[in-house]
Parts: C-alpha cells; sequence; structure tokens
C-alpha cells in the first residue's frame, strides 16, 4: 500500500533528481565554498566541489616581500594554524641559509606548536560536535579551550597570530611564572579532555550521527592521500613528527595515535587522544627546557639554493618548498596545505550517505578553506575586466570602510 | 624502510629516464629527468614499490628572459624527499596527467596548469580550481611576466 502510495507522488514513476547547492554563502558554513550534491531522496548520488572563494595570491605575494616580510604573511594563511605556517618557513629558510637555531628557541617552537594543536583540536571538538547537533559539547568545548587561549596570549600577547617565530629563533622565552600557569592549564584541560573522550564514546545519541558514518578504509586513505588526523584514524601511519622529526621533535619524540575504524567517531577518538599527546610533550618540554640564547644572526640574503620542508599541522602534514636566488627576496615558496589533501576524500565519501550526514563528514576532516585556498583577487563579476593598480585598489579600500563606496 | 634502500631503490627505478640525478641534502634526491612523457611510468614504477606518496607538485618559472618553466613532483617516503623534475618549453608546455594512477594528484594538477599555463593531458576535469572562472584567458598568476601591479576586477 505505501509503496503504490509513493509511487503515485513520483511524475511518470521515475525517481526525480535534485541538485542541492550549497555555499559559497550559507548559514552552515563557516568560510566561503561551494558544493553541489546530486540527491535522490534523501540519498547523495554524486557529490562536487568548488574552490578558491578565499584565495589570495600569497604565493604570488611571497615573491614581493623579503625573507622577513614573507614570515608574517605566511603567517596570516589560516587563523587556527598560524604558528604551524611560519614555523615551516622559518625551518626551511634557515636551513637555505645554514643557520644553527638555538636549541631553547627550537623547544619553544615546539611547545607553542603543541599548544596550537590543542587549541585547533578543541576549536575542531566544538564545530563538529555543533554539526551533530551536540550543542552543549560544543559549548562546553569551547569554554574550557579559552584556557588554552589564555596561556598563549600569556605567552605571546596574541590570540591568533602568535608572532612567535623570527628567522634564527623566537621573540618569546618561558619564565617560571608561564611555566607554572602553563602546567596549571594542561592540567585542567586533560581532565577535561578525559571527559570528552568518555562522552564521544558513550554517548548513544552521538554515536548515532558518528559511528559507522562516511567509513574511509585504510586503502581508501592511501589512494585518496588523506594526511593528518583523517588518515590516522583509517589506520595510516601517517605523522611526520614521527616520521621525519623536526625542530625540537628529536628530543622530544611524539607517539603516533592510530584508529583503524576510520569512521566519523574513530576521527573524533584520534583528535581528543592526541590532545593527550600534546599534554604529555608541553610537560615534557617544560621540565626539559634547555637554556641558551633565544636567537640566531640572522643573514638579510640567503645563498641561492631549494629546500624542501614537511611539518604536521593540526590538520595534518604540510609541505614548504622554498627557493632562493640569492637576493633579500624568495624566489618562489610553494604551500601545500593538508585540507586539499583530505578534501578529495569528502567528495567520495559523500556518495551514498543521507544528506543529513554531510555536515558531519565535512567537519570530520576538519576543512580549513583559507588555508585550502591560500594564494589577490577581488572579482565583481563583469564581462569586461579592468585593471586595478594596488593603489587605486587601497584607495577603494580606504573609501569602502568611510562608507563612499557602499 | 631504512634512508639508503629508498635511496638505492629509487635510483634502480628511475636510472634509465634520468639526465642526471643529484642529492641536495642528505634526505632529499632530485632527478632530472629527460622526457616529460615518461612521468606516468616513473610514478607507476614508485608506486609499485610503495615509495608513491605523492606530496605535493610544485611549478617554477626560471625568469622571463628563460624559455622554460620546471615542473617537480615530490614523493615523500618517511623522512625521505624523491623529487621528479622535468623542464617543458614555455611557448607550449605540455605533461601528462597522474590522476589515473594517483587519482589524488588532480588538484595538484589543476592548480598547475592554471597557475603556470602548463597543459596536463588527460586531466579528467580541467576548470579552474582556485582562479574564478571569468579569469583572463592565457594570464598565468605564478609566470613571473605576470604584471603585478595591476588586479583584475
Amino acid at each position: 500500500m505505501t509503496n503504490r502510495k509513493s509511487e503515485n507522488m513520483q511524475a511518470n514513476g521515475k525517481s526525480e533528481r535534485f541538485i542541492v547547492p550549497i555555499g559559497p554563502q550559507h548559514p552552515a558554513l563557516k568560510e566561503p565554498e561551494h558544493f553541489r550534491f546530486t540527491v535522490e531522496g534523501e540519498i547523495v548520488t554524486n557529490a562536487y566541489v568548488r574552490l578558491g572563494y578565499a584565495h589570495r595570491g600569497i604565493e604570488k605575494a611571497t615573491e614581493q616581500r623579503n625573507w622577513v616580510q614573507t614570515n608574517y604573511l605566511l603567517e596570516r594563511i589560516c587563523g587556527i594554524c598560524s604558528h604551524i605556517h611560519s614555523t615551516a618557513y622559518c625551518l626551511g629558510v634557515e636551513k637555505l641559509a645554514g643557520v644553527q637555531v638555538p636549541p631553547r628557541a627550537l623547544a619553544i617552537r615546539t611547545l607553542v606548536a603543541e599548544l596550537e594543536r590543542i587549541h585547533s583540536h578543541m576549536l575542531w571538538l566544538g564545530v563538529a560536535a555543533h554539526e551533530a547537533g551536540f550543542d552543549t559539547l560544543f559549548m562546553y568545548s569551547w569554554r574550557d579551550r579559552e584556557t588554552v587561549m589564555d596561556i598563549l596570549e600569556q605567552l605571546t600577547g596574541n590570540r591568533v597570530n602568535y608572532s612567535a617565530n623570527l628567522l634564527g629563533g623566537v621573540k618569546y622565552d618561558i619564565d617560571q611564572e608561564i611555566a607554572d600557569s602553563i602546567l596549571e592549564g594542561i592540567d585542567f584541560l586533560e581532565e577535561r579532555t578525559r571527559h570528552y573522550l568518555e562522552i564521544v564514546t558513550t554517548d548513544a545519541l552521538f554515536l548515532q550521527r558518528t559511528r559507522g558514518v562516511g567509513v574511509m578504509t585504510k586503502t581508501q586513505a592511501e589512494v585518496m592521500r588523506a594526511v593528518g588526523p583523517t588518515a590516522r584514524a583509517s589506520g595510516v601511519t601517517r605523522d611526520i613528527r614521527v616520521e621525519a622529526p623536526y625542530a625540537a621533535y628529536p628530543q622530544f619524540p611524539a607517539r603516533i595515535t592510530l584508529a583503524t575504524n576510520g569512521d566519523v567517531e574513530a576521527r573524533f577518538v584520534v583528535r581528543i587522544e592526541e590532545l593527550f599527546e600534546s599534554h604529555r610533550l608541553i610537560r615534557e618540554i617544560l621540565a626539559n627546557l634547555p637554556e641558551s640564547d633565544l636567537r640566531a644572526r640572522f643573514p638579510r640574503r640567503i645563498k641561492p639554493g631549494e629546500t624542501i620542508i614537511r611539518v604536521e599541522a593540526p590538520r595534518g602534514e604540510l609541505f614548504y618548498f622554498i627557493k632562493s636566488n640569492g637576493s633579500d627576496k624568495p624566489e618562489r615558496v610553494k604551500v601545500r596545505t593538508p585540507t586539499i589533501c583530505n578534501m578529495s576524500s569528502v567528495v567520495k565519501l559523500a556518495v551514498g550517505h543521507q544528506l543529513a550526514d554531510i555536515p558531519l563528514i565535512l567537519a570530520g576532516i576538519d576543512p580549513c578553506f583559507s588555508c585550502n585556498d591560500r594564494g589577490v583577487i577581488i572579482t565583481r563579476r563583469q564581462n569586461k575586466p579592468d585593471l586595478w593598480t594596488w593603489e587605486q585598489l587601497r584607495q577603494y579600500g580606504i573609501g569602502y570602510y568611510d562608507g563612499n563606496n557602499k | 624502510m631504512d634512508m639508503d634502500t629508498i635511496f638505492q631503490t629509487a635510483q634502480l627505478l628511475v636510472e634509465d629516464m634520468a639526465e642526471k640525478i643529484e642529492k641536495p641534502d642528505p634526505d632529499r634526491m632530485d632527478v632530472y629527468m629527460k622526457n616529460p612523457q615518461d612521468l606516468v611510468s616513473a610514478a607507476a614504477g614508485l608506486r609499485v614499490k610503495r615509495l608513491g606518496y605523492l606530496a605535493a607538485i610544485t611549478g617554477l618559472d626560471p625568469g622571463v628572459d628563460m624559455d622554460v618553466l620546471e615542473v617537480l613532483y615530490h614523493f615523500c617516503t618517511a623522512s625521505v624527499t624523491i623529487t621528479l623534475r622535468f623542464q617543458l618549453p614555455k611557448k607550449s608546455p605540455s605533461i601528462p596527467s597522474l590522476c589515473e594512477i594517483i587519482p589524488g594528484a588532480e588538484p595538484f594538477e589543476r592548480e598547475l596548469s592554471e597557475m603556470f599555463g602548463i597543459k596536463v593531458i588527460g586531466l579528467p576535469n580541467p576548470e579552474h580550481l582556485y582562479l574564478p572562472d571569468d579569469w583572463i584567458e592565457g594570464d598565468y598568476p605564478l609566470r613571473k611576466d605576470f604584471n603585478r601591479g595591476t588586479i583584475s576586477v
């Protein structure tokens, strides 16, 4: 009876296919990106993504800035994992210049990187919980995240772009007072994180949204070249801190966190367990902080050469290729961020799922569209393209905020 | 697999296709390839030996007065990076696509093609990835002759 009824509801007895466009401006997406999901009923049968809405031309912009200015620019690729971009760049340029960075500076860089990982994973925990409809967890995890934000502010004076790195070292030292408050904060966070781990693995309603959803097998993860916690949740042993230790990780080895199920639940578990690893590393670094200067002298010009540097950002492997031509400006800086690797997995995993599961699958990779798009192009869609000088653009910007150009 | 084994395995695979092989850093091997057509077979060989994790593709423009473009394929295993380097004529640069054997190469190849104007032959979806759909044709931002003082609106 019900079958016949549903047949009556269909035109010509054929199933109808709809395309649901999402974004680039959409209340459910916190950053601009465009998705098109083809659905048959509730089931997604095809997915398409259009990137580039946050493309700022940063790789090109590095060619016009000197080595020091480029550091500030690259730190602004992403607002969440800012420190790791500048760390990758500094490590690479220091290698090119043949400058030995003092051990204390490397340890402090690593410490800030782990604090950044904590804030990034806790931010993700909140966002992902929100996408699953669990707003209580979102509010609690973001409240607790303020602890690590306060630590970062106390240490560097900034909440977002910490600007801790200089070419040849770091700007900020850690004294006993700051060390004590970091340890106190970490103790609190560890206790809270234990509570979160219990919730995401036992709450029956939450598990219905995460267990068995968006499953990516190990082979799929390898073929799609997934990185970071997304890959590790599928059992792929890829963590640059472990594979190719950089900065102070040779002295303070990190342990890899793995899960095997490859579903959204596994991505929750891997990220939360990584928080414990970060807590451990921070305690170890603070207990064994080497005594040395904070910075080495750094040349203005750098001899010609090329270097590759890979680091583990909160979202996975971050790859930098830096080329010097012997001047005070980089010849080329190539940035390959983790999200671009993980994005293709979203498109593939979406197929076969209910449309309602898509926000969680997308949130599962912890996407960062600004990282993704990086690279200044402001478009007003006109048939005939005009060319603006930088000065005209600047005047337009000033006028806009004065209310003249709106 | 330790570092030496990785280097040896890779060297055996690409030796015949290479013009020269350099080791700029202890953990890096740069292979200067003779012919762009060898890309797919070299990458397939690396994949079979489990050295085929393509970390990134870098395009390089050596300068306005040079008539070549360079493309670098970075394959990473543990701490080792093997880079296959190709030189392409700036007048009509083209290189085969890796998507058949490495599906995840698609965004990298689309970026390479729109930023440097390198034709990637066999790319399933050659649309713009980062640049707007109405981007001026034949204007490639990461080439050195791209006009930096202006911006299109």
